[in-house]
C-alpha cells in the first residue's frame, strides 16, 4: 500500500493538472434506444446529449444557451422565430450540417411515429430561407419555443435516407435504433444494449472541449447494492442515483465524493375531484368527501412534510409549495409558502365539513416509480389517522399503475411530475392543472380532473405572452387559484444524489443529465 | 419402445404448451407496458393506438395464439425495449449464462463429491464436523446475501476482484462470446460461479455424505476389509462406485435449476445473461422477451426430463415391459 500511495502522489506531482483519462459510469437504467425521436424519456434524451446536439442547449444552470444554432430572434409580432445556424459543423462520418438537416430532423421529430411530436404541436410551418437560416411559424405567440426544442437533436438527412432510418421506429427498431450519426462532443464507439455503450471523443466537435476524456464506458446496474460496491472498490468512477440510506457511509470514506442536488420532479398527492362518490375504504359508496375543499385542505394541513423530510429523507429534500420547483422558471414566488402543519386546524377544517368523525378512503401508490414512494404513503397514512381520516393503502408496481389510475381507480393518489420540453411552469399546467380534453392535448395526467374555469382561461394567454412580467403576473394568479382550491397537495421536491470517486470532477444538472463533456478526471 | 417414446414427447409438448398458457393468462397482472414505451407527453389517444397495434388490446387466448403462430416459425417477436427481435437478443445473452452455469455446476461437482467423500470417511474427525457446520451457510443463506457478502469481501475491502460484470470477453465464431479466454474474464467468473455453485456445492455434498454412510453400513464393505482391503480401495472403488448412482440422477436434475436459478446471481453481479435479461423484461414488462424466456426455460426443463425418462428405459429393463403386458 505504501508504494502505491507514493506512486499516485508522484503522478499528482509531475503531470499536468489535467491529463487525458478513461472513465467508467454506471446508472440505473440503460437508454433504450441511440434514436432521439423514438423515446421521450429522461434516460435516453440524457444520454444522447453526449452525442447528438440540438439547435440550443441548456448551461449548467438551466440557462438556455446557443448550440448548432448561434442566435435566434423572434419574427415580426411573435408569428414565429428564425434560428441562425452554426457555420462549419460536421457530422461524426463527415457529412457538413446546414439547414436541410434541421428541416429533415423536424420531419422526422414531428411525424407520427415520433416520441417527441408534441414538442412541434404550436408549430405551424418551417422554412429554409437559405442555408444557415430556417424559420419556424407558430400558430401563436410562443416565447417559450426556444426552450421546449433544447432536447431536440439534429439528424443528417443524407445518413437517414442511406441507412433507410428516416423515420423512428420504436416497435421493431432501425438503423438509428443502434447507430449515432450527431454532431456532438462524443461518438458511439460501441453499443451492446443493456450491457455496455462506449463513447470516445469527437475530435472535430464544433466547441471546445472542456472534459479529459479519451473513452467512456457506460454500463447499466440495476441493484443499487452493486452499483454502490462498484464505486467503493473503484470498479466505475462516477454512480447516478446512490440510494439514500448509502449516502452518509459513502460520504466517509475518503475515496468517494457523494454530490447532493435538487431535481425538478415534484411529488404531490392528487385527489378524485370528479367522483361523486369514494371507491374505497370504509366508506366505499359514499359521497366523495373530496369534492369539498375545506376536506383536501384539511389533508394538506394534517401532512407533515418537515417529518417526512427529516426521516425518510434524512434530511436531504426540500419541502414543495406549488407544481414546480423554484429552481425552474415561471415559478411563483408570491405563493411560495405551503400550508403549516396543523392538526387541530384540520380537525376543525374537518368538522366544519360535516365529517368530525372522519371516513375512510383508498389511496393509490406506487411503490417502484419514485425513490422512497411506498414509505412516504405510509408516513401519509399514519398522519391522515391523526386527524380522524381512515386511509386504505395499496402500493403497486408502476406498470400496473398507471392503467389503475387511467381506470379511474382511486379517491386518492401519488404523483411525481417533472417538467420535460419547456422546463417552465406551464407544463405542469398545462398536463396537470387543466381541465382535460384529448382533442387540444391538455390535461392528459390530470387524472382527478382538477377544473377551474379562469385557469383553462388564463392558459393561452401563458403560452403566447411575450411580456415576461404580464406572464409571470398570469402565473402567479393561477398558481394562487390552485393552490387555494387545494387542486393538488404538494408535498416535497426529490433529491438527486449522485457518488463519484475523490478525483472526478463534473457538473450535476437539476433535470438529472450527466453531461460527459464536464468531466475532469485529476 | 417407440410407442412409449413417442406417447413421451407427446405428453412433453402438452406440457409446454399449458406452460406457455399459464404465462400468458399472468402477464395480465405484471402491468401495462404501454406507459414505459410512451414519455411523459403521450395522450390517451396515442395510448390506445399503440395497443392497438401492439396487439394488446385481444383476449390473452388470443395473444397466446399469436404467439404460438409466431413462435411455430421461430418468430419471438420483438422487443419492446430494445426494438430488436428477442430471439437475437437471447442468443447474444445465452453464452454468458451457459458459461457462468458450466462453472459453476463444476465447482459443485467436484467440490460437492470430494467434501461429501471426506466428511463420510471422516465422520468424528474435527475438519469434518467443522465442513459439515459451514455447510450450513450454504443451504439457510439466500444467494444475492451470499453475493453482497462476497462482493464486499474479495472488491470492496480485498480490491481482488470485480465487482460487476463478465470482465473482457473474446468472440468465437458468429455468436458466442466466451470470458474464458482473458484474465479478467476468468476473474469476474470467480465470484458469480461461487455464489451460484454453493447452494448445489452443499446439496451434493450432504446426499453424498449421507449414501456413502449408508453405504459404508452394507456387508459387502465390511467383506471386502475383511479380506483385507487397503482403506483406498474400500473408500474409492467400492463405497463411492455404488454412491453414484443416486448423486449422478440429482446431478442432471441440478443442472436446469443451476440456469433457472441464475436469475439472483445475475442481478446481483450485473452479469449479462438471460436471467438478467429476464429481470429486466419484468420490470418493463417487455412480454415477448418474457414469453420467449419462460418458454426456453420449460424447454429446457422437459428436454432434461424426457432424456432422463428415455435413459431410464435403456438403463432398467423392468420399464422396457409392454405395458399391455404389464396387468
Amino acid at each position: 500500500m505504501p508504494k502505491l500511495t507514493y506512486a499516485v502522489a508522484l503522478s499528482v506531482a509531475v503531470s499536468s493538472p489535467v491529463m487525458a483519462a478513461e472513465f467508467q459510469w454506471a446508472g440505473k437504467t440503460d437508454p433504450q434506444t441511440m434514436d432521439p425521436h423514438a423515446v421521450s424519456s429522461a434516460p435516453v434524451l440524457g444520454f444522447l446529449n453526449n452525442v447528438y446536439d440540438g439547435l440550443v442547449r441548456m448551461s449548467k444552470d438551466m440557462e438556455v444557451e446557443p448550440s448548432l444554432a448561434e442566435s435566434w430572434e423572434p419574427i415580426g409580432a411573435g408569428e414565429g422565430w428564425r434560428f441562425t445556424l452554426r457555420q462549419g459543423v460536421t457530422f461524426h462520418d463527415g457529412a457538413t450540417f446546414d439547414a436541410d438537416d434541421v428541416l429533415f430532423s423536424y420531419e422526422r421529430a414531428s411525424d407520427e411515429s415520433s416520441d417527441v411530436r408534441s414538442w412541434f404541436s404550436p408549430v405551424t410551418e418551417v422554412k429554409v430561407v437559405d442555408d444557415y437560416t430556417v424559420e419556424f411559424y407558430t400558430n401563436a405567440p410562443n416565447p417559450l419555443f426556444p426552450a421546449s426544442i433544447a432536447n431536440w437533436m439534429m439528424m443528417d438527412r443524407g445518413w437517414a435516407e442511406a441507412n433507410n432510418a428516416t423515420r423512428p421506429d420504436k416497435e421493431s427498431g432501425n438503423f438509428a435504433t443502434l447507430n449515432v450519426n450527431g454532431t456532438g462532443a462524443f461518438k458511439l464507439e460501441d453499443r451492446q444494449p443493456g450491457l455496455s455503450t462506449t463513447l470516445v471523443p469527437n475530435e472535430s466537435w464544433w466547441d471546445n472541449a472542456e472534459h479529459n476524456i479519451t473513452k467512456a464506458t457506460f454500463t447499466p446496474i440495476q441493484n443499487p447494492a452493486t452499483a454502490v460496491a462498484a464505486l467503493l472498490s473503484g470498479d466505475v468512477d462516477f454512480v447516478e442515483p446512490v440510494p439514500i440510506q448509502d449516502a452518509a457511509r459513502l460520504e466517509a470514506d475518503p475515496n468517494i465524493n457523494v454530490i447532493r442536488g435538487i431535481e425538478t420532479r415534484t411529488i404531490m398527492l392528487g385527489f378524485a375531484h370528479e367522483a361523486d362518490t369514494l371507491k374505497y375504504g370504509a366508506s366505499a359508496g359514499q359521497p366523495n368527501p373530496f369534492q369539498d375543499v375545506r376536506v383536501r385542505e384539511a389533508v394538506a394541513k394534517a401532512i407533515n412534510v418537515d417529518a417526512i423530510l427529516r426521516t425518510i429523507w434524512r434530511g436531504s429534500a426540500e419541502p414543495a409549495s406549488q407544481l414546480v420547483t423554484p429552481a425552474l422558471s415561471g415559478f411563483s414566488e408570491v405563493n411560495a409558502a405551503r400550508p403549516a402543519f396543523d392538526i387541530e386546524g384540520a380537525k376543525a377544517l374537518l368538522a366544519e365539513a360535516g365529517y368530525a368523525d372522519g371516513f375512510g378512503f383508498g389511496l393509490k401508490c406506487p411503490n417502484d416509480r419514485y425513490p422512497n414512494d411506498e414509505a412516504v404513503c405510509q408516513a401519509i397514512t399514519a398522519m391522515l389517522a391523526q386527524v380522524g381520516i381512515q386511509v386504505e393503502l395499496d402500493a403497486m408496481p408502476v406498470s400496473n399503475y398507471w392503467p389503475e389510475l387511467r381506470a379511474d381507480n382511486f379517491d386518492m393518489y401519488l404523483l411525481g411530475w417533472s417538467p420535460g420540453g419547456s422546463l417552465d411552469h406551464e407544463h405542469p399546467l398545462r398536463f396537470l392543472a387543466s381541465t382535460p380534453n384529448e382533442e387540444k392535448r391538455l390535461g392528459s395526467w390530470n387524472f382527478g380532473g382538477y377544473s377551474n374555469a379562469r385557469l383553462d382561461e388564463a392558459l393561452p394567454s401563458i403560452l403566447s405572452e411575450i411580456d415576461p412580467d404580464k406572464r409571470q403576473a398570469l402565473i402567479d394568479e393561477v398558481t394562487g387559484i390552485y393552490q387555494d382550491e387545494v387542486a393538488y397537495v404538494p408535498l416535497y421536491v426529490q433529491p438527486l444524489v449522485w457518488g463519484t470517486r475523490s478525483n472526478i470532477q463534473l457538473t450535476q444538472r437539476p433535470d438529472n443529465f450527466f453531461m460527459l463533456r464536464w468531466v475532469t478526471v485529476n | 419402445m417407440l410407442a412409449f417414446i413417442i406417447r413421451r414427447i407427446g405428453q412433453s409438448i402438452l406440457v409446454l404448451l399449458i406452460v406457455g398458457l399459464v404465462a400468458f393468462s399472468m402477464f395480465r397482472f405484471v402491468g401495462d407496458p404501454i406507459d414505459n414505451m410512451l414519455g411523459q407527453e403521450r395522450t390517451i389517444e396515442d395510448v390506445e393506438r399503440l395497443r392497438t397495434q401492439l396487439g394488446l388490446d385481444q383476449p390473452f387466448p388470443v395473444q397466446y395464439y399469436r404467439f404460438l403462430e409466431g413462435a411455430a416459425q421461430g418468430n419471438f417477436g420483438v422487443s419492446y425495449r430494445q426494438g430488436r427481435p428477442v430471439s437475437e437478443i437471447l442468443l447474444e445473452r445465452a453464452p454468458a449464462t451457459l458459461e457462468l452455469a458450466a462453472v459453476s455446476g463444476m465447482l459443485a461437482i467436484v467440490f460437492g463429491i470430494a467434501l461429501g467423500v471426506f466428511t463420510a470417511i471422516r465422520r468424528n474427525g474435527a475438519t469434518a464436523n467443522i465442513i459439515m457446520a459451514t455447510s450450513l451457510i450454504g443451504v439457510s443463506l439466500p444467494t444475492f446475501l451470499i453475493g453482497i457478502l462476497l462482493i464486499y469481501l474479495f472488491s470492496v475491502e480485498l480490491g481482488w476482484l470485480p465487482s460487476f460484470g463478465r470482465g473482457e470477453t473474446v468472440q468465437i465464431g458468429e455468436s458466442w462470446t466466451t470470458g474464458f479466454l482473458t484474465i479478467s474474464g476468468l476473474k469476474a467468473l470467480i465470484l458469480p460461479s461461487i455464489t451460484l455453485g454453493l447452494y448445489q456445492m452443499t446439496l451434493i455434498m450432504r446426499l453424498v455424505r449421507s449414501e456413502m454412510l449408508e453405504v459404508l453400513r452394507q456387508d459387502y464393505i465390511r467383506f471386502a476389509r475383511a479380506r483385507g482391503l487397503t482403506d483406498r480401495v474400500v473408500n474409492f472403488r467400492h463405497a463411492l462406485k455404488n454412491t453414484m448412482v443416486p448423486v449422478v440422477t440429482v446431478i442432471g436434475l441440478q443442472l436446469g435449476a443451476i440456469i433457472a436459478f441464475a436469475i439472483i446471481t445475475e442481478t446481483v453481479f450485473q452479469w449479462p445473461g438471460v436471467g438478467l435479461l429476464f429481470i429486466n423484461a419484468i420490470q418493463f414488462v417487455d412480454i415477448p422477451v418474457m414469453a420467449a424466456y419462460l418458454m426456453l426455460i420449460s424447454v429446457m426443463f422437459v428436454g432434461i426430463n424426457l432424456i432422463v425418462d428415455i435413459l431410464y428405459v435403456f438403463i432398467d429393463p423392468r420399464l422396457r415391459v409392454d405395458r399391455t403386458g404389464a396387468h
